[in-house]
């Protein structure tokens, strides 16, 4: 039992939290977000096999994802028109990988054969021709309306309709922890250890006798399959398909999500799905310079955390793991290193939000709130204010980075010391 | 690794739980839920709507509000532009339990907000909505995709093009046309709604170019389009193109030394004129549009109406349909004698208003708003010229003509389903 | 005849201007290895700069501090972000510039709003130099024209025959040498970073006026950028040269010409139908599909000479 427990339990657990999420959860806005995340998840993981375990930098992904959200919304729609055969809904993903498989495999043929800048070019060559044919090749796409369907097609079997967001956020659920699992095992399998070596180190790959081209082809097609898979789901949930789903936004939001959780990660991807799909939702609603915020974030994953945010709690677990005690002389310099970081960051959200609002007010009004304090953004005193807590935030910073980084040495040195004894 | 997986679901549930909370829902107060890009690149453009809706309101509000008493109140809802976020953001005017949505930028936005209202009152009778669709032309909501839920109080493509043939039929000096649309939904239907209304009522126009170019700012160098507009000898350009595809069209025509006139929808929305630079006091450009603010003989309600709102906001005044909508939803409801969606719908339908160039009319066929309009040209010489944010662009626009409702009403072969 | 001269006549004047933005890049790639994502936005910034000094001082000055003010922050953006980052490698300094083209967009939105700027040609150039089949050309875009040709011949004569260029060149390829030889490798960087942002910034402050300066011109310039630099070559002045007048004159003779392409899928067997995909095919026209054909080239060339034109090395 506790073995099992010890190798399953990550995945009952998870299996737990989906199941009784919307008993929790009611309203219709925030099952539809938790049913994006469920997409995006499965989405940033597939675009991971590329990115992380195979290190290829895709600005093109979304095409894969895009295309098959279209081709299922066809589908739905013939099946409601009675012109195509029946399928059930909840087997429409598996017809959406099919497609991101078919077209992975075709393109991926031309674009794998080189890595790094070459590939991530062609990728975006391949993003902006899919963008444009959107608007050419009208029956397919239908231009920028994109493609209306209906999911609540069909029979419908123990009176599952998904005409409900739950029914389709257990369809989803249900899928999301599938292709995760699917695609956790073939991190594990001989294949997933050849991707990393292409990806770290590909010279060696070919002395050994291995086609560095055939392992990315393989890498990509896979990768391809998963990402139509949530192309499917996502037609299945939003029950249409736009243009964008296939741009270089959609692209470009993937990568941030995968990079910000942490690329190296297998937990990474999942973590900035959820986190960047929180933020994006609810975000809008409190500051419109949320892209603004999102790049900024990117930029210093990018600069400072190569692993991510996951990085960032997986770089403690052996702390955890080997004698947790060690965390209580951490809590004091980690407190004083986060409350100069958030000193600093909150200093910069309040220059960002009053010129902000400078900026986009329409009307002669200079009050605004700051922080819930009601403020005049055209005097002095917020300016002075935030600019006072960026810089005492930032000078504190430089002091206490290094008192955090000595903790955290200091109980590494000693987990080792123990591990070695 | 299971720690982290245990801590982030920890983590999710908390936070999920924590906002899920809903407030509670006042009842002196109607809430109207507008859904446009308050964030990105066409914020400005979701703001001043915004601006115009609730400050429309605020008007009702100091005259007593509906019903005796009971406030409007406009939420903003963004959806970035996006067509996602549209439908994450009815989600949310559902959990609000808002009876009425506003939007009207991007009609791809549009249909999407159709067919999600159509499959909403259908799968949950008794908590409907209604759209009231501000901008978004496409001529087909009123046509074949016609729905109840669904009212505009903007004039279709067709309608404008209507006017803007019209006046062209009026000028004589107009023998050659080269029509130049943007290749998608829009300016394929000003395409095709431009040939037809040409037969039929300016027949001795001869049409020498007909041109759709790749949108929404793809193209960067517009000469070899103005090269084959001089080689057609053409006299007057026709087009639908908006934001970049305008502007560098326009600018490019203007270094070329292309004198045509220019007949156009958007050539003089705020921002574009901003675009043209001192090319705007150059070029020979006209609109079609319901109003603008140097038409004469505007009744003076719509003066010191204009006035109040510029008065408050740092803008421009372009568009007088977004305080018609809000003043019919207000008088469908007193008539209706209820908030209640179904019972306003129909109070709608045939509804009229007093607009700036004589009566509108909601028509019950189609729920298309039918209404003159009016075309002008860009001039430097209009008393009050466009200023956007502090900025005097110098220009506005002077009446050429106006397009009656006999000239701009146009058959509907919409065949509605009411409930 | 007339139509064909007139047509590459055009194209070579839209193509400079495609040249004068991928100059900047091209030199950053092949003095740097880096592919610097956000170099569109700093064209953008250059023409966002130029509005707003000629609005107090003039097109000339401003055609002089613009592009030193984008040099200067380019230099600040290597020095601070770039730097930190390289050690890396380079898919995480082409991350960095992704980010950084995000943000620049946003904070040129937040300093100068979201709707475009009246940026304008200057009054003393705004007259026709000359008429050709009816078109005027004015003697600013034969200024453009000039000003392209100046900064090919500079570059050019910059890399290969100075005593600076050829450093730079050897600090690419031998950085330690050069390092142990007294040159401070990362300075170098810093400067070569700064001044191709600067050559950015000069077709920001000459086209931003031609194009319109609004929010969107980075994203909807800087494909075309990339496109014109990788069908070039990566890092081949040359080949960006090429490349640029290729597709300059490509775009013009696709639109002048609008050949139908529906005997070319005829040739495959496709018939006439009003139903289906093959409907979208039938009515389709180069100049329909002008936008599109750079990245079909873009992708042709990647599959069967991934290193372009006059590329030296794989991308």
């Amino acid at each position: 039992m506790a073995g099992i427990l010890q190798r399953w339990g990550v995945w009952i657990a998870a299996a737990a939290v989906i199941l009784v999420m919307p008993v929790f959860v009611t309203s219709g806005f925030y099952i539809t977000m938790l049913n994006q995340m469920g997409v995006l998840i499965i989405f940033a993981l597939a675009y991971n096999m590329l990115l992380g375990q195979g290190g290829m930098l895709s600005f093109g992904h979304a095409v894969y994802f895009g295309l098959a959200g279209y081709t299922v919304a066809h589908y739905l729609n013939g099946i409601g028109e009675e012109t195509l055969p029946y399928l059930p809904v909840s087997l429409i993903p598996i017809m959406g990988g099919a497609v991101g498989l078919f077209f992975g495999v075709l393109i991926g043929f031309v674009s794998t054969r080189r890595a790094g800048t070459t590939f991530a070019m062609i990728s975006l060559g391949f993003a902006e021709m899919v963008t444009a044919l959107t608007l050419v090749v009208v029956t397919f796409f239908n231009g920028e309306e994109g493609i209306q369907t209906d999911r609540w097609v069909g029979p419908e079997p123990l009176g599952i309709t998904f005409g409900s967001d739950v029914q389709v956020y257990y369809l989803i659920g249900a899928w999301c922890l599938i292709a995760t699992a699917a695609m956790y095992a073939l991190t594990r399998t001989p294949f997933g250890r050849m991707c990393n070596a292409v990806r770290d180190n590909p010279e060696r790959v070919q002395f050994i006798g291995y086609s560095t081209h055939r392992i990315r082809w393989l890498a990509f097609s896979l990768s391809s399959f998963f990402a139509g898979l949530a192309g499917a789901l996502h037609a299945v949930n939003v029950e249409h398909v736009g243009f964008e789903t296939v741009g270089l936004a959609q692209s470009g939001l993937v990568l941030f999500m995968v990079w910000i959780g942490g690329a190296g990660i297998f937990m990474g991807p999942i973590l900035g799905a959820i986190l960047i799909t929180l933020l994006n939702s609810n975000l809008s609603d409190f500051t419109d310079a949320w892209y603004l915020y999102l790049g900024l974030l990117f930029m210093t994953v990018v600069m400072f955390a190569r692993n991510g945010l996951a990085g960032l709690i997986v770089m403690h677990e052996p702390i955890w793991k080997i004698k947790i005690g060690l965390f209580q002389k951490m809590i004091v310099p980690y407190a004083l290193g986060i409350g100069s970081t958030l000193l600093a960051v909150a200093g910069a959200i309040g220059i960002i939000e009053l010129a902000y609002f400078m900026s986009t007010r329409t009307t002669a009004e200079t009050i605004t709130h700051l922080y819930w304090v009601e403020i005049d953004a055209a005097g002095p005193v917020p300016w002075i204010a935030s600019a006072a807590a960026l810089a005492a935030g930032f000078a504190a910073c430089t002091r206490t980075y290094p008192i955090m980084a000595a903790s955290y040495n200091g109980a590494i040195a000693e987990v080792k010391a123990l591990v070695a004894s | 690794m299971k720690h982290v997986m245990k801590l982030l679901f920890a983590g999710v549930v908390a936070v999920v739980f924590a906002v899920s909370t809903q407030t509670a829902k006042a009842v002196d107060t109607i809430k109207i839920g507008l859904i446009e890009p308050l964030s990105g690149r066409i914020a400005a453009v979701g703001k001043d709507a915004l601006d115009a809706f609730t400050f429309a309101a605020d008007q009702i509000n100091k005259k007593g509000g509906v019903l005796g008493g009971i406030q409007l109140e406009i939420i903003g809802l963004d959806n970035a532009m996006n067509a996602e976020k549209t439908t994450e953001q009815l989600k949310k005017a559902v959990d609000q339990g808002l009876s009425y949505v506003i939007q009207g930028i991007g009609s791809n936005h549009a249909g999407n907000i159709i067919k999600f209202i159509d499959k909403h009152n259908k799968r949950n009778p008794g908590k409907e909505m209604v759209f009231l669709n501000h901008s978004a032309v496409t001529t087909a909501f009123t046509n074949e995709l016609c729905s109840f839920w669904h009212f505009r109080f903007d004039a279709n493509v067709d309608q404008k093009v209507a006017a803007l043939v019209t006046q062209i039929n009026r000028d004589s000096s107009i023998k050659k046309v080269y029509m130049l649309n943007q290749n998608y939904a829009y300016g394929k239907s000003f395409q095709s709604a431009a040939q037809r209304l040409l037969a039929e009522r300016a027949p001795n126009v001869e049409i020498v170019g007909n041109e759709l170019i790749q949108p929404f700012g793809k193209v960067q160098d517009f000469t070899p389009y103005i090269a084959k507009i001089k080689a057609s000898g053409a006299d007057t350009v026709l087009t639908g193109n908006w934001g970049p595809d305008m502007i560098r069209f326009v600018k490019g025509a203007v270094s070329s030394g292309l004198d045509t006139q220019f007949y156009t929808i958007y050539g003089g929305l705020t921002s574009s004129i901003g675009g043209y630079g001192s090319d705007a006091k150059a070029v020979n450009l006209k609109q079609v549009t319901e109003m603008h603010e140097n038409h004469d003989g505007m009744p003076d309600d719509v003066h010191e109406y204009i006035a109040g709102y510029l008065a408050k906001y740092s803008d421009t005044w372009y568009a007088d349909r977004q305080r018609w909508l809000i003043y019919m939803l207000a008088a469908a409801i007193d008539k209706a004698g209820t908030a209640a969606p179904i019972p306003v719908a129909k109070a709608l339908e045939g509804m009229t208003f007093d607009g700036p160039l004589g009566q509108v009319t909601m028509r019950a066929d189609d729920h298309q708003l039918q209404m003159p309009l009016v075309v002008s040209s860009i001039t430097e010489k209009a008393p009050k010229s466009v200023k956007y944010k502090g900025n005097d662009f110098g220009v506005a626009f002077s009446t050429d003509g106006v397009a009656d409702l006999a000239a701009t009403t146009l058959p509907t072969t919409c065949e509605m389903k009411r409930p | 005849m007339e139509v064909f001269l007139f047509s590459m006549f055009n194209g070579v004047l839209y193509g400079m201007l495609l040249f004068m933005l991928a100059s900047g890049l091209t030199l950053i790639f092949s003095l740097m290895g880096v592919l610097n994502f956000a170099h569109a936005s700093f064209f953008m910034l250059g023409a966002y700069f130029a509005y707003q000094i000629s609005k107090y001082v003039g097109f000339w000055p401003a055609l002089v501090f613009a592009p030193l003010l984008v040099g200067v922050v380019g230099a600040a953006v290597e020095r601070y972000g770039l730097r930190p980052v390289h050690r890396f490698g380079h898919v995480a300094e082409l991350l960095f510039t992704f980010g950084l083209a995000f943000v620049m967009e946003e904070v040129i939105q937040m300093i100068w709003g979201k709707v475009p700027v009246p940026y304008d040609v200057p009054a003393a150039l705004n007259f026709a130099a000359f008429t050709w089949r009816g078109l005027d050309y004015s003697a600013y875009r034969l200024f453009m024209l000039v000003v392209s040709v100046g900064i090919f011949v500079a570059l050019f004569l910059f890399i290969a025959k100075t005593r600076v260029g050829l450093m730079i060149q050897a600090a690419l390829s031998h950085p330690q040498m050069v390092q142990s030889l007294g040159h401070d490798v990362p300075t170098i960087f810093m400067w070569t970073f700064g001044f191709g942002c600067a050559l950015a910034g000069i077709a920001g402050v000459i086209g931003g006026n031609v194009l319109g300066t609004e929010p969107a011109m980075a994203i909807t310039l800087g494909p075309i950028v990339f496109v014109v630099i990788v069908i070039g070559g990566l890092g081949s002045l040359w080949g960006a040269l090429i490349a640029a007048l290729f597709i300059g004159i490509m775009d013009n003779m696709a639109i002048s010409y609008d050949i139908a392409l529906f005997p070319i899928f005829a040739m495959f067997g496709v018939e006439r139908e009003a139903e289906g995909i093959m409907r979208d095919l039938v009515d389709l026209t180069t100049g329909g599909i002008a936008p599109v054909l750079p990245y079909l080239l873009l992708v042709l060339m990647l599959i069967f000479r991934p290193r372009g034109l006059f590329g030296t090395r794989d991308v």
